[in-house]
């Protein structure tokens, strides 16, 4: 009994490794992958992947083109409908919406209840999913906060505020001391953006801001007033660096270098230029967005690039297989390191570089962001209202006063792009 | 003759004239002596906001020897030389023979050809982004060198064969009557006669047409769009990260960009503004 019993196990256990063998082994035809990392050093990074993947398929004929990133957002429903490849690259969240609504994504649900993507991509699933079922996977994203000059923190004896109370405290000890208290440039909008996300989630919750992103709330709704006031709050005080909206984010950088204003609430990639200009890690650090309303979950931004299928690809068993190793835990890594992307890893078991900002983000990310994972206003709104709510934005920062006029002329917009 | 020299003007007016043209040259040129001067600087100093004032390192061998070394660079300028010398060939060519058959033959749609030619350079080249998108998709030259090539020389063609039918024209036209006399083919009329005399508006063409095509930048960027194909006006911008413009990077790269079309320049002066001036004065 016990013979046969181990006979029939060892069966199983051959059959098993053989069939991965197989699997593994067997992907043959071509994979047609399309990408838009068309920035030199992320280019670079997904070709040796790519290179990588090609080693351990030797049967498998890959074709990668890779496209413009601007270029790519207007070719993608082209390509999807007519002359499909069997991977491409996109953005979760609101932004795959469209393509799952016309059928044009591969629902790859079956993938995330693989035990390991099930298990280490928990922080991502959200933004992954639409209608219960997930559409491609992720590959890399960053996180978004508050960036602040520690040593200025430390002469003025300030600590890291918890509260937006404590936040708006520590501006005004900033403000006594001659400096401003946060630096932003608005030219481009998006950064106006980014302090409306935070804003509106910590005032009224994750799931109210999407609801908002989504045309479903008024704009001139009481709760959307109330972000508005605590806005208007920093902006009355004078937080804000003057004649903003004339700077790029970039030309917004030298303020914080020069120590003439003490905050930036910005993306990771914002350590990069700080540390080149100078600032170490006892200067610069970073810390969460303070809470506003502590009834509400804290949710953060944090932008995700992702891999799809679209659903007319001829060679799904290996695009499957990509997406695979794109997100295990070794890839992952691998790609977001230092060297590659230089962002957080959307595996859970992955390890991050030694930098603080990297693992504060991947922790934060991970275990304290339990409202959920934005993508940003430009991508979670819809094009057209992005545009308009973000010039909305800007126009309050300049002048506060307006917010009336400017909270019927957005919406108006609502009532025109959504229908 | 307007304008008059300056040596007989007024003496204030001199005075005036000579402190005046410095502070107008400086301005002039103060966008390039920026970019310059940025391409010369490391990259903190973008982030310190120390735009204006003495770098606070010298980067330039740095600056430039990424541009040549560790960027795609080189690659872009073979591009350009590539699109760029077929275009002025092209052209040149099909604008010889255009003007030749326009300035020499007697027909009766000759006006009505001559004018559609000319009506081509009225049409802003704008309008025709979409449309012309389209037919190089269509016709599997999208994001290839030779789609660039073609549309440019069909474009060209039209300003180019303008400026040969009226040098031709203004050719002394019993040269053309005595050759016939003596039997000589057309063909053989056209380049053993013609040709030769058209060299100098040959050569102000080419250079003209060469700083036109080195410098464009519209439809680079609409009918290109990787390494393989991008003229070097459209890679500069492949400086940038995702996040981040790389001004010291990007004013390197300009530099090195704009030196063919100035050397060009300064090698070919005299047919530069013959070019600019040929059929302006009959």
């Amino acid at each position: 009994m016990r013979s046969i019993l181990k006979a029939a196990l060892f069966a199983a256990a051959a059959t098993a490794a053989l069939t991965t063998a197989s699997a593994a082994a067997g992907l043959s035809g071509n994979l047609k992958i399309f990408l838009d990392t068309s920035n030199p050093a992320p280019r670079a990074t997904m070709e040796k992947m790519i290179a990588d993947f090609q080693k351990l398929h030797p049967d498998l004929d890959i074709e990668t083109t890779v496209i413009d990133r601007e270029e790519y957002k207007t070719q993608i429903r082209n390509f999807l409908t007519a002359n499909p490849p069997d991977v491409n690259t996109w953005y979760a969240a609101n932004r795959m919406r469209p393509y799952v609504e016309a059928g044009l994504f591969e629902d790859v649900s079956d993938l995330w209840r693989e035990r390991d993507i099930a298990r280490n991509l928990v922080s991502t699933k959200g933004a992954m999913t639409i209608d219960g079922k997930q559409w491609g996977v992720p590959y890399t994203y960053y996180q978004w906060g508050v960036y602040y000059r520690k040593d200025i923190y430390e002469e003025l004896g300030l600590d890291e505020p918890e509260t937006f109370e404590e936040f708006k405290a520590n501006c005004r000890a900033i403000l006594d001391s001659g400096r401003a208290c946060v630096t932003i440039g608005t030219k481009f909008l998006w950064t106006a953006g980014g302090w409306f996300d935070y804003l509106n989630m910590r005032t009224n919750g994750f799931d109210f801001h999407m609801d908002l992103a989504a045309g479903e709330v008024a704009w001139t709704d009481p709760r959307v007033r109330r972000t508005f006031m605590n806005w208007k709050d920093l902006i009355d005080m004078g937080a804000f660096i003057d004649n903003h909206q004339t700077y790029s984010w970039q030309e917004a950088l030298p303020f914080m270098v020069n120590g003439d204003a003490v905050h930036y609430l910005m993306g990771n990639f914002a350590v990069a230029p700080l540390r080149d200009a100078g600032l170490t890690d006892d200067q610069l650090d970073f810390y969460q967005f303070p809470v506003i309303n502590p009834n509400v979950e804290l949710a953060e931004d944090a932008p995700t690039d992702t891999f799809h299928i679209p659903a007319k690809a001829a060679n799904k068993e290996a695009a499957r297989e990509f997406l695979r190793f794109v997100v295990s835990a070794d890839v992952q890594t691998e790609i977001n390191n230092g060297a590659n992307l230089g962002q957080l890893p959307v595996n859970a078991k992955s390890s991050v570089d030694n930098d603080k900002f990297l693992n504060k983000g991947f922790r934060m990310l991970s275990s304290n962001s339990p409202g959920g994972v934005a993508q940003f206003w430009d991508r979670d709104a819809p094009a057209e209202m992005a545009k308009v709510s973000m010039e909305g934005f800007q126009e309050f920062m300049v002048k506060p006063g307006d917010l009336d006029r400017i909270l019927r002329k957005l919406e108006r917009a609502r009532g025109r792009i959504y229908k | 003759m307007f304008p008059r020299p300056i040596q007989t003007a007024s003496r204030p007016a001199r005075a005036a004239y000579q402190a005046f043209l410095p502070a107008a040259l400086l301005l002039w040129l103060a966008p390039l002596i920026a970019v310059a001067i940025f391409s010369i600087k490391p990259d903190a100093d973008f982030a310190t906001g120390n735009y204006w004032s003495w770098p606070s390192s010298f980067e330039g061998f740095t600056n430039y020897g990424k541009v040549f070394l560790e960027s795609d660079m080189p690659r872009y300028l073979l591009n350009s030389v590539m699109i760029t010398a077929p275009t002025v060939i092209g052209a040149v060519a099909l604008s010889s023979m255009t003007g030749f058959a326009l300035g020499i033959y007697k027909f009766r749609s000759n006006h009505w050809i001559f004018f559609m030619f000319v009506a081509g350079n009225f049409v802003p080249f704008q309008i025709l982004m979409v449309p012309v998108r389209d037919l190089t998709l269509e016709l599997g030259l999208y994001n290839t060198k030779t789609g660039l090539v073609l549309f440019h020389i069909a474009f060209q063609t039209g300003f180019c064969t303008l400026f040969m039918r009226n040098f031709i024209r203004a050719l002394p036209f019993p040269l053309i009557e005595a050759a016939r006399v003596e039997g000589v083919a057309e063909w053989r009329i056209f380049i053993h006669v013609v040709l030769p005399l058209m060299k100098p508006a040959i050569a102000a063409l080419s250079v003209l047409i060469f700083t036109f095509i080195w410098n464009d930048y519209f439809w680079a960027v609409v009918l290109t769009q990787g390494v393989e194909s991008q003229p070097v006006t459209a890679g500069i911008t492949s400086f940038n990260a995702q996040f981040r413009a790389a001004y010291h990077l990007m004013s390197a790269g300009s530099i090195v960009a704009a030196l063919p079309p100035v050397a060009i320049f300064f090698l070919m002066q005299r047919h530069f503004i013959a070019g600019l001036t040929l059929g302006a004065v009959k």
